[in-house]
C-alpha cells in the first residue's frame, strides 16, 4: 500500500533522489533524451526564446512597429532609462512589491499547507476555499476588490465606519495603494503557494519522520531537519516562481490602479506596457524588459545557489 | 500504461483537430466587398453602433461590414502589430484618445482619406465637427473621421438639490462653486471629481476660471498666474471636502450612482447608467466661465488601414457613417450629439432632450491637448500627477512649476 | 501515516490553545477568501438601483436574472464556450504531455546540452510575456496561423513553468524506483509512463488545473491572435460588457460567475489528486 516498503533502506535523513551518478548508465544514447525534450524545446525556441532575442535587438533601436527604417540607437535607450526618474520609481515599487509579496506568500502558504495537511473533511474544505481565489480571472476580481475597497461606497469602508474608524482610501492614498495591491496579490496567490508546498509536504516519505522521532526530534526540529530539507526542490521552485511572477506583476496592477495614484504602484512591467503600447516606444519598452530580465536572472541564480541546485543535479 | 495512452490519444486528437481547422476561407471575388471594422465601444452605447453598422449593411448590397468590438486596451496592444503586417481590420477606431492617432500616423498605418467632398460616397469634411477634423488632419491630409463626438455636461442629482433647497442647476462658475459647497455634507460631496482613467474633467474646471494647460506654442501655461489661480480655486475646494480625492473615472461614476455626490461633469454615455441606478437625474450645460461658455469635447477617430484592399469602399463607409441619415439615427439611439454641425436644427433631434443638451454644447467644446506633441505623455506624466499632487495638499505654484518643466521637455517647447 | 492523523487522538481529548488560535486564524482566512466571491455572485443578481442603493450589502435586496439573460441573448454563447474548451482543454493536454516529457529528460536523463536546455527553460521564465507579444504575432502571421486553432494552441503548448515544476517534482521521486524498473528491463519510455507519471499524479493534477485556469482566463492572447467572432473565447467575448463605462454590473458579474463555473468544476475534480501524496499513490 505504500512505496515506503519497497524502498531500499538507504534514504535516511537525506532528501530523496540523490543517486545521480547511477543515471549516467542511461545516457549513452542522448537522442532519446532529445526526443523527450524536443517538442517543448522546439516550441520554446521558436515562440519564446527567439522573440526575446528579437526584443533585445529592438532595444538597441528607436523601434517603431512597421516603420520602414528603424533608427539605430546603440545603448541610448538604456542610458535614457538610467536618467529616467520614473524608471527608478518603478524599480523601487517592483522591489517592494516582490519582496513583500514573496515573503508573505511563502510564510502564509507554508503555514496554511502545514496546518491543513490532514485529510479530514474540514481541512479539505478550508484548503479548497483558500485555493479558490487563484482560479478567478484577475480582470473580474480586480473590479470586485475595487468595489469592496471603495472609500465611499465599499464594504470595507462600511465595516470601518461601523467600528467607528474613518473610511480609508486604500487605493487613493499613495502611501496605502501599494500595500493594498500587495494584499490583494497575496489574497489571490497564496492558495497556489499552499497547494505547491502541500504537494511537496505530501511527498516527504513518512519513514523519515519516524526515523527522526526515534532519534528524539520534536516539533520545530522535525520541520528544520526533515521537512525543509526534504521539500527543498519544491521550495526552490516555489520561491523562484513567486519571485519571477512578482517581478513581472502587471495584470493586477493594471486592473486595480494602472500604476497610480502618483505612480505609487507603477511597476516595471506596467511602465513597460505604457511605453510600448500607449506611447508606441517599443525600443524603450524592450530595454525595460531586458533590465528586468537581468535583475530576475541575477536573483534566480542567487536563489539556485541558496538552494544548492547542483546538489540535486 | 493506461494513463499514458490516454495522454497520447489526446495528443492525437489534438493533431486531428489542428489539421482539420487549418484551412482559412478566402472570400470569393464575386459578391459584395467584405470589410471588417474594429472598435472599443464596449459600454452601454454598444448597441447603437451595432445597429448603425446593421443599417449600413441593409442599405448596401455591394459592401458588407462586420463590426468587431474589443476593449480599448486590447486594441491598443494588438492593432499596431496587425496593421504593420497588413493584417487586422480594414477600418478601426484605434483609441478613444484622439491624440493616439499620431502614433499610427508615424508608423505609416493610416490611409490618407482623399474621397472628400459633398458627392455620393464622399466624406463631407466641411460639415463635420471642426475641432475633430483639425485633430485628424496632418500636413493638410485627413486621416480619420470622428466615429463619435461627445461633450461633457453637468449632471446633477435633483433629489439632493431639492434637499439643499436649490431649485436650479448653477449657471455661472461662481454659482457652481457656491452650490458645490452648499450641497456638501452628511456623507454627500458637492461635486464628484476623477483625477485619472477617464476623460479629463479638470481642464474644464481650469477653463472656467480662465486658466489653461498649454498655449498655442505648446508651452505649458500651468505656472502662469492665471494657471495657478485656476488650479488653486478647485484644489482648495477639494481640500475643504467638497470633492473627493484621488478617484478614478469609474469610482467617480459610482459615487454619483450611489447618490453620494450632487454634481458631476460627464459625457452622454453616463446618462443611462445613472437612470438605471435610480438617480433623479438632471443634465444642464456646464456653467458659464469667466471667459464665456466652454466645455470639453471628446472624439473617437475612425481610420482606415493603409494596407486595406478596398480603400474606396472603406471611405464610402466612412462617408456614410458621417452622413446626415446615419448620424441622426445614431444620435437618437445613443444620446450622443451628431458628428455633423448641420443637424442642429433637425426637429427630431431638437426634441430629444439629451441629444439637444449635448449638441448645444458642441460650438463651445474644446479638445484636450489637441495637436500637442507627445500628448499622451503630457497627460500621464505631467497633468495627472499635477492634479494628484495639488488635491493632496501640495503647494500649487510649486507643483505647477514642476509639471510645466515636465510638459515643456515633452513638447519640445523649452 | 501522516503527522496529523497521528495527532488526532490528542485533538479529541482537549484542544490545545495553539490549535484554537490556529483555527481562528484559518477561519478569518476563510472569510477573507470567500467574501469577494459572495459579493460577485450576489452582484450578478442585482439591479443597478439595488447595487447602488446599498453598495455595502453582500446580498441582493431584489433579485434579477437580467444579467444572465443578456449574456445568453447577446453572445453566441455555445460557440464561445466551445472555443474556450478547445483552446484551454487541448492546450492543457498538450502542455502536460510535452512538459512532463521535457521534465523527465531534464530530471532523469544525462545528455549533452542538458544544462543549456535547463537554463534555456529557466531563462524564458524571466522575461515578461508582454514583450514577446508583437514578435510572436509577426511569426504567426508569417506562418499563416493567425486566427486558427493551431495558432492559438501550438505556441502555448508547453510552458517553462510546467517543465520547471515537474522537473523539481520528478527530482523528489526516489531514483530507486526507476532502478527497480530498469532492472526489470524497462526503457525510458516505460519508466516515464509507468513509474514517473503515476507517481507524479498530484503534481500533474495541480499543473493541469493551473494551466487550464490560466488558459481559460487568458484574455490578451486569444484577442491578439484571432480576429473573428467565431474564434473568440468566453472571457474575450465577455469583454463586450466591461470597458471604461460599465453601467450594467449585473451582466459583467454574471459573465464572471459563468466563466468561473468550469474552473471550479475542474478544480473539484482534480482536488482529490492534490491531496494524495506520493506515498499513497505509490505502487498500489
Amino acid at each position: 500500500m505504500s512505496n515506503t516498503t519497497t524502498l531500499p533502506a538507504g534514504g535516511g535523513l537525506h532528501p530523496a533522489g540523490r543517486k545521480a551518478p547511477r543515471a549516467r548508465r542511461f545516457g549513452r544514447r542522448s537522442w532519446t533524451a532529445w526526443l523527450f525534450a524536443g517538442p517543448s524545446l522546439a516550441i520554446i525556441l521558436v515562440f519564446i526564446a527567439f522573440p526575446i532575442v528579437q526584443s533585445f535587438w529592438f532595444s538597441l533601436h528607436d523601434w517603431r512597429i512597421g516603420a520602414a527604417e528603424q533608427e539605430w540607437l546603440g545603448l541610448a535607450n538604456y542610458e535614457r532609462l538610467a536618467a529616467d526618474p520614473l524608471f527608478w520609481n518603478a524599480l523601487r515599487v517592483t522591489l517592494v512589491f516582490a519582496l513583500m509579496s514573496v515573503v508573505a506568500q511563502l510564510i502564509l502558504g507554508y503555514a496554511a499547507a502545514s496546518a491543513l495537511q490532514s485529510e479530514r473533511l474540514l481541512a479539505r474544505i478550508v484548503r479548497s476555499v483558500y485555493f479558490f481565489p487563484t482560479i478567478v480571472a484577475l480582470a473580474t476580481i480586480g473590479l470586485v476588490w475595487r468595489f469592496l475597497l471603495d472609500p465611499n461606497i465599499g464594504l470595507v469602508a462600511g465595516i470601518t465606519t461601523w467600528l467607528g474608524l474613518p473610511a480609508v482610501g486604500w487605493l487613493q492614498d499613495p502611501a496605502l495603494a501599494l500595500p493594498t495591491v500587495i494584499f490583494v496579490s497575496v489574497w489571490k496567490n497564496v492558495g497556489f503557494t499552499m497547494i505547491i508546498l502541500l504537494a511537496g509536504l505530501k511527498g516527504v516519505p513518512p519513514h523519515l519522520y519516524e526515523a527522526a522521532r526515534l532519534d528524539g526530534a520534536r516539533g520545530w526540529q522535525l520541520t528544520r531537519y526533515v521537512t525543509l530539507p526534504s521539500i527543498r526542490p519544491t521550495l526552490l521552485f516555489t520561491t523562484m516562481i513567486l519571485t519571477i511572477n512578482s517581478f513581472q506583476v502587471f495584470d493586477l496592477v493594471y486592473v486595480m490602479t494602472n500604476g497610480g495614484p502618483l505612480f505609487a504602484t507603477d511597476t516595471l512591467v506596467n511602465m513597460m506596457f505604457r511605453e510600448g503600447f500607449q506611447n508606441f516606444d517599443i525600443g524603450y519598452a524592450s530595454a525595460i524588459a531586458w533590465v528586468l530580465f537581468l535583475i530576475i536572472a541575477v536573483l534566480s541564480a542567487f536563489q539556485l545557489r541558496i538552494f544548492r541546485y547542483d546538489d540535486v543535479d | 500504461m493506461r494513463k499514458f495512452t490516454a495522454v497520447a490519444a489526446a495528443g492525437a486528437i489534438a493533431g486531428l483537430v489542428l489539421t482539420g481547422c487549418s484551412a482559412t476561407s478566402t472570400p470569393s471575388s464575386d459578391g459584395p466587398v467584405e470589410l471588417t471594422m474594429l472598435a472599443g465601444f464596449t459600454g452601454g452605447d454598444r448597441g447603437a453602433y451595432e445597429d448603425l453598422v446593421a443599417t449600413f449593411n441593409d442599405t448596401h448590397d455591394d459592401i458588407q461590414v462586420s463590426l468587431e468590438i474589443q476593449p480599448w486596451d486590447s486594441i491598443a496592444q494588438t492593432l499596431p502589430a496587425a496593421w504593420a503586417t497588413g493584417q487586422g481590420p480594414d477600418i478601426a477606431a484605434p483609441n478613444f484618445d484622439p491624440n493616439v492617432l499620431a502614433n499610427y500616423l508615424e508608423t505609416g498605418s493610416l490611409l490618407a482619406l482623399d474621397q472628400v467632398g459633398t458627392g455620393e460616397g464622399q466624406i463631407d469634411v466641411d460639415a463635420l465637427f471642426p475641432a475633430a477634423v483639425d485633430a485628424f488632419t496632418s500636413d493638410g491630409t485627413l486621416y480619420a473621421v470622428p466615429a463619435n463626438v461627445a461633450t461633457l455636461q453637468l449632471y446633477y442629482n435633483k433629489a439632493l438639490f431639492e434637499a439643499a433647497g436649490i431649485d436650479a442647476p448653477p449657471a455661472t462658475v461662481q454659482e457652481f462653486q457656491d452650490d458645490a459647497v452648499a450641497l456638501t455634507g452628511d456623507g454627500v460631496y458637492g461635486l464628484s471629481l476623477a483625477e485619472r482613467e477617464t476623460i479629463q474633467m479638470w481642464p474644464i474646471l481650469q477653463w472656467l476660471e480662465g486658466g489653461d494647460i498649454v498655449g498655442s506654442d505648446n508651452c505649458s501655461v500651468l505656472d502662469t498666474p492665471e494657471g495657478i489661480e485656476s488650479l488653486s480655486v478647485w484644489a482648495d475646494l477639494v481640500k475643504d471636502g467638497v470633492a473627493p480625492v484621488g478617484l478614478t473615472g469609474a469610482e467617480s461614476d459610482s459615487l454619483f450612482s450611489a447618490g453620494q455626490a450632487a454634481m458631476q461633469l460627464n459625457g452622454p454615455w453616463a446618462a443611462a447608467g445613472y437612470t438605471d441606478a435610480g438617480i433623479d437625474l438632471g443634465v444642464a450645460p456646464v456653467p458659464t466661465g469667466v471667459d464665456g461658455d466652454v466645455t470639453l469635447g471628446s472624439t473617437v477617430p475612425l481610420a482606415v488601414s493603409a494596407q486595406t484592399e478596398h480603400p474606396e469602399e472603406a471611405q464610402e463607409f466612412l462617408a456614410w457613417w458621417t452622413g446626415q441619415e446615419a448620424q441622426k439615427q445614431f444620435a437618437l439611439a445613443s444620446g450622443f450629439p451628431p458628428v455633423r454641425t448641420d443637424l442642429a436644427d433637425d426637429p427630431e433631434l431638437a426634441a430629444n432632450e439629451v441629444v439637444a443638451a449635448f449638441a448645444a454644447a458642441l460650438p463651445s467644446a474644446r479638445l484636450y491637448l489637441p495637436g500637442v506633441p507627445e500628448a499622451t505623455k503630457v497627460d500621464t506624466e505631467g497633468y495627472i500627477p499635477l492634479i494628484g499632487e495639488i488635491t493632496r495638499g501640495a503647494d500649487v505654484a510649486d507643483a505647477a512649476a514642476k509639471a510645466s518643466d515636465t510638459i515643456n521637455a515633452l513638447t519640445g517647447c523649452a | 501515516m501522516t503527522t496529523s492523523t497521528e495527532r488526532r487522538p490528542r485533538v479529541r481529548l482537549a484542544l490545545p490553545p495553539t490549535r484554537v488560535v490556529a483555527w481562528i486564524l484559518l477561519g478569518i482566512g476563510v472569510v477573507v477568501a470567500i467574501v469577494p466571491f459572495v459579493w460577485m455572485v450576489s452582484g450578478s443578481f442585482r439591479t443597478e438601483a439595488d447595487l447602488y442603493g446599498a453598495p455595502e450589502s453582500l446580498f441582493p435586496g431584489e433579485w434579477t436574472i437580467d444579467g444572465y439573460i443578456r449574456i445568453w441573448t447577446e453572445l453566441p454563447f455555445l460557440r464561445v464556450v466551445l472555443n474556450s474548451f478547445i483552446f484551454a482543454g487541448l492546450t492543457t493536454l498538450l502542455c502536460l504531455l510535452f512538459d512532463s516529457m521535457c521534465a523527465y529528460a531534464l530530471a532523469r536523463m544525462r545528455f549533452r546540452g542538458r544544462k543549456i536546455a535547463f537554463w534555456l527553460v529557466i531563462a524564458t521564465l524571466m522575461i515578461p510575456a508582454q514583450v514577446t507579444l508583437i514578435p510572436v504575432f509577426v511569426e504567426l502571421f508569417n506562418l499563416g496561423w493567425l486566427n486558427t486553432y493551431q495558432g492559438l494552441i501550438v505556441p502555448r503548448a508547453t510552458s517553462a513553468f510546467g517543465i520547471f515544476m515537474l522537473r523539481q517534482f520528478f527530482l523528489s521521486i526516489p531514483t530507486e524506483l526507476d532502478e527497480a524498473a530498469r532492472i526489470d528491463g524497462a526503457g525510458h519510455l516505460r519508466i516515464y509512463a509507468r513509474v514517473i507519471l503515476p507517481l507524479a499524479k498530484p503534481a500533474l493534477a495541480t499543473l493541469a488545473v493551473l494551466h487550464f485556469m490560466n488558459l481559460w482566463n487568458d484574455l490578451l492572447w486569444p484577442l491578439a491572435m484571432t480576429s473573428t467572432t467565431e474564434m473568440r473565447t468566453l472571457p474575450a467575448a465577455l469583454t463586450l460588457f466591461g470597458g471604461q463605462h460599465v453601467n450594467d454590473h449585473a451582466v459583467l458579474l454574471a459573465g464572471a460567475t459563468i466563466s468561473l463555473l468550469p474552473l471550479a468544476l475542474a478544480f473539484f475534480l482534480a482536488q482529490r489528486y492534490f491531496v494524495q501524496g506520493v506515498a499513497q499513490t505509490g505502487l498500489k
